[in-house]
């Protein structure tokens, strides 16, 4: 698996000059600022792996982003560009981008295209606008987002296929009705051969019967034997009454196929009736469905960033974004539910259309007969364009809106006993006209024998096809049933595996909190799989994952132990992952086992971690430099653009630069970094006990408590210090109070609130710490004589108890 | 974690390659199913186009016997 030895990046979003990272195999922790070029990274990696970046890619800024990659700066005989060299250097690349826009790679080898084609699917970035998606994505959009992920969208679409099949199958045998086909070729066969045939021995039977009272010495064995009977009583001056013959043996069929037809229709509509009424219970709702595009427009406006702060941009009142793709999410699966019942009248009304419009076809084409064009025939036509219309009646019905009332199911029907009048009336005539011709024996069988080999042979078409549909339908049937188990059983082990990494990780970051045993669950509707739901133990309950309850840093530690699962789970190519900016709404506790978690769970990858929160830099960088991590700082300057900072952060400077700059961002958790670096060194100094804490965790010490240790010390030594120093004051700041950065604080400092407190914790500081010598007050400045305690030079001197 | 876990990949072709042995199947509808996925065709219009020559072919075959009697 790759990992990354070297980037180079120049002339690429926010880096103009050429930005440098040697990390040697290594896991990085970048700070910076917003704005300076921490993002430029991530952008560059994923054009460069998925030739994209999804973030930037809109209306606006069309080919997928790549309008916006290249720094605005770069002479334009220069390229941007991102280099990296891997272990494997077979895989090195270089991807440039000219100021055409054009992008070219330095590697084009088969083993570069095949890592690159195999990364797609791996989870190699994860920044903070994408860390909750899933957690409150809608139960059907977490199957699709998590079989994308684990390549089960390619197994949905086979099953889909499958199904879709088994289900058009079945339709079109409904819709055919053989059996009423195969019932009326029967009744042909009956009249003309007094018997019915199923067999070619029963037709044969039934042929050397009729054709006995010609005496032609011939056995019918064969259907070329029938041919040539056929053949030989042909008589050729009865053509205009064959014509009619067989005209009103074809009405006789047709109508009684378009009979046999009718209770299904009544049966079919009946049930598109019921749905429809069903839905249009509520007028309201059906309205509403018109918002669902609208609806889903504005999740997916938010999803990708096109609005970066927390308000909506419809009514731009301010709003929690991830509250806000709740919301939606949980407006749209409701409106979704609507559009499913809607889909299935619109189904229903697909069937009954399939079902009706062969039977108008069929009316169609006899409507064509040549004898209808006779008067005599007017009034027979008329009445057989009749049935048609009431056949499309129903499909009338079907093109009105949900606004509209469907006629009742009774108000609506054909009358089969009209219908069987003119059926009878065809078969009767049929029968009359060929009978009639008494005195020629020859052209009556001749017109029987014929008129029941064809219906004979049709229905052995039919019962044929019948037979290829029905083996069809059961075998997409079987295929389907065997193929959902076999999905189903995959995705399960998957899932099952999947939770107990997740969980593993959640827990990690969350230990002591009643939420435990996390799992995904797939979620069946009629046997098929329709969704995934997280489901945990919460409060020892099982349930739903109770997303309302948690605060948006537990959401977001769910979301980062998806993603980080997902690496482990699915990828093979790329050792690395990058996290760019994800702990912003952590808190402080959170923000501590995060960096565990990445050190002690994720200790073979290589992790670029990017924040700009400076307050959890401070907090986890020596942790993850005992770790063997790097550690750098970005800067921006107008000239080069992102850059890597050079030396440490001076904090006091920051802090009173900001002053300066009247810049409150950030400004409270700098004083609070600041005073616990200062009153670390003042506890240090003065031996001020806090409690016993191993390696690493003893330098985390928060201002609260090293604020305490302070003044208990100086309460029990120090004659006076007490009062001067007035720590009391400084523990009451808010900043000192709660946690600035947790979620739940609501304190919104003003500039002069700043001011007053940084003066108090000045003065506070210059009560320890000597401005001339520039050395703390210590107890290894102790004057035993005296009993006073100092700082180098003595300009600081108090009394201090032996 | 990885080695038990089947990719959609691993599903699709497993079925096809065991799809012969599924009980009451018609062969020669699943030798086409098989043949399109080999050959990456396997979508909804190609599917149903085979399954209607799969038809007409039987049809026909059986009508050109029926004709020979």
């Amino acid at each position: 698996m790759a990992k990354i030895k070297s980037i180079n990046i120049s002339g690429i979003r926010g880096v103009k000059d050429l930005l440098t990272l040697d990390i040697n195999k290594k896991s990085i922790l970048i700070y910076g600022d917003n704005g300076t070029g921490k993002s430029s990274l991530t952008d560059a990696f994923e054009w460069l792996f998925y030739d994209r970046i999804g973030h930037l890619s809109n209306e606006e800024i069309g080919r997928k982003g790549r309008d916006a990659l290249r720094n605005i700066f770069v002479p334009g005989n220069e390229d941007g560009y991102i280099e990296i060299k891997f272990d494997n250097n077979k895989l090195d690349i270089k991807k440039s981008i000219d100021s055409s826009i054009s992008a070219s790679t330095s590697n084009i080898s088969d083993e570069f295209n095949d890592f690159i084609a195999a990364s797609q699917s791996e989870n190699l970035i994860l920044r903070y606008r994408d860390l909750v998606q899933f957690i409150i994505a809608s139960k059907t959009e977490k199957l699709t987002k998590l079989q994308n992920i684990i390549g089960f969208s390619e197994v949905a679409d086979v099953r889909s296929l499958l199904k879709k099949n088994a289900g058009r199958i079945a339709r079109n045998i409904k819709s055919s009705n053989y059996d009423n086909q195969k019932n009326v070729k029967q009744s042909i066969i009956l009249e003309n051969l007094g018997r019915n045939a199923h067999s070619d021995e029963q037709l044969f039977e039934g042929a050397n019967e009729l054709i006995k009272p010609l005496k032609l010495g011939i056995e019918i064995k064969s259907r070329e034997d029938i041919k040539k009977v056929l053949k030989k009583i042909e008589t050729k001056e009865d053509n205009a009454l064959l014509e009619q013959i067989n005209f009103f043996t074809r009405m006789w069929e047709v109508l009684s196929e378009v009979v046999g037809n009718v209770d299904n229709i009544h049966e079919s509509y009946k049930s598109y009736h019921t749905i429809g009424k069903e839905l249009k219970k509520d007028p309201e709702k059906i309205k509403k469905l018109q918002l669902l595009a609208l609806l889903k427009e504005g999740q997916s406006v938010l999803k990708n960033d096109v609005v970066q702060d927390n308000y909506c941009p419809l009514c731009q009142q301010e709003k929690s974004k991830v509250q806000l793709i709740q919301e939606l999410n949980k407006r749209i699966e409701e409106l979704e539910q609507l559009a499913e019942e809607k889909n299935k009248l619109d189904e229903q009304a697909e069937e009954l259309e399939q079902l009706i419009q062969p039977n108008i076809n069929m009316i169609d084409s006899l409507l064509r007969e040549k004898l209808f064009k006779k008067d005599k025939y007017e009034k027979l036509k008329s009445q057989i364009a009749e049935v048609k219309k009431s056949l499309n009646s129903f499909l009338y019905e079907l093109k009105k809106g949900l606004s509209v009332a469907f006629a009742e199911p009774g108000k609506i029907k054909i009358d089969k006993n009209e219908f069987y009048i003119i059926v009878k009336q065809s078969q009767d005539t049929a029968k009359i006209l060929t009978e009639n011709q008494s005195s020629n024996i020859k052209f009556q069988i001749y017109t029987k024998l014929s008129q029941a080999v064809t219906a004979y042979e049709e229905y052995q078409r039919i019962e044929k096809e019948q037979g290829i549909l029905s083996r069809q339908q059961v075998t997409f049937e079987g295929l389907y049933a065997d193929f959902i188990k076999r999905q189903e059983e995959a995705l399960n082990v998957f899932l099952t595996m999947f939770s107990q990494d997740i969980d593993d990780y959640y827990t990690t970051m969350n230990p002591n909190e009643r939420v435990e045993d996390i799992k995904l669950v797939p979620i069946k509707k009629d046997g098929d799989l329709v969704g995934i739901t997280i489901e945990c133990s919460f409060f020892d309950e099982a349930k739903t994952f109770p997303i309302a309850y948690l605060s948006e840093s537990h959401l977001n530690c769910l979301g980062l132990s998806f993603f980080l699962a997902s690496v482990k789970a699915f990828n093979k190519e790329n050792e690395f992952f990058i996290l760019d900016d994800i702990i912003s709404s952590y808190d402080r506790s959170h923000r501590a086992r995060f960096a565990k978690l990445l050190t002690e769970k994720f200790s073979d990858y290589q992790v670029i971690l990017l924040t700009h929160e400076q307050e959890f830099f401070e907090l986890v960088s020596s942790d993850v430099k005992n770790k063997g991590w790097s550690i750098k700082n970005f800067k921006w300057t107008k000239n080069s653009g992102a850059g890597v900072e050079k030396g440490t952060v001076k904090i006091k400077e920051r802090i009173l630069k900001k002053f300066k700059e009247k810049n409150i961002d950030g400004l409270g958790n700098d004083i609070r970094v600041y005073t616990e670096k200062v009153m670390k060194e003042v506890a240090f100094n003065i031996e001020a006990p806090v409690a016993f804490r191993y390696n690493a965790l003893n330098e985390k010490r928060m201002a609260p408590e090293l604020l305490n240790a302070v003044q208990s010390r100086i309460s029990k030594k120090g004659n006076g210090l007490k009062e001067k120093a007035n720590i009391t004051r400084v523990k009451g700041m808010p900043m000192f109070i709660g946690n600035t950065t947790s979620h739940d604080n609501e304190f919104n400092e003003s500039i002069e609130d700043l001011e007053v407190m940084w003066e108090n914790i000045e003065n506070m500081i210059r009560t320890f710490y000597c401005n001339s010598c520039r050395k703390f007050m210590s107890v290894k400045y102790f004057d035993n004589v005296e009993s006073k305690i100092r700082c180098g030079c003595g300009n600081l001197t108090y009394d201090w108890e032996k | 974690m990885n080695k038990k876990i089947k990719s959609g990949k691993d599903v699709i072709d497993e079925f096809f390659s065991e799809i012969l042995n599924i009980e009451d199947v018609d062969q020669k509808t699943v030798e086409k199913l098989v043949e399109l996925y080999k050959e990456n065709n396997l979508t909804d219009r190609k599917i149903q186009n085979a399954l209607e020559e799969l038809k007409q072919a039987e049809l026909n075959s059986k009508a050109r016997n029926d004709g020979k009697d």
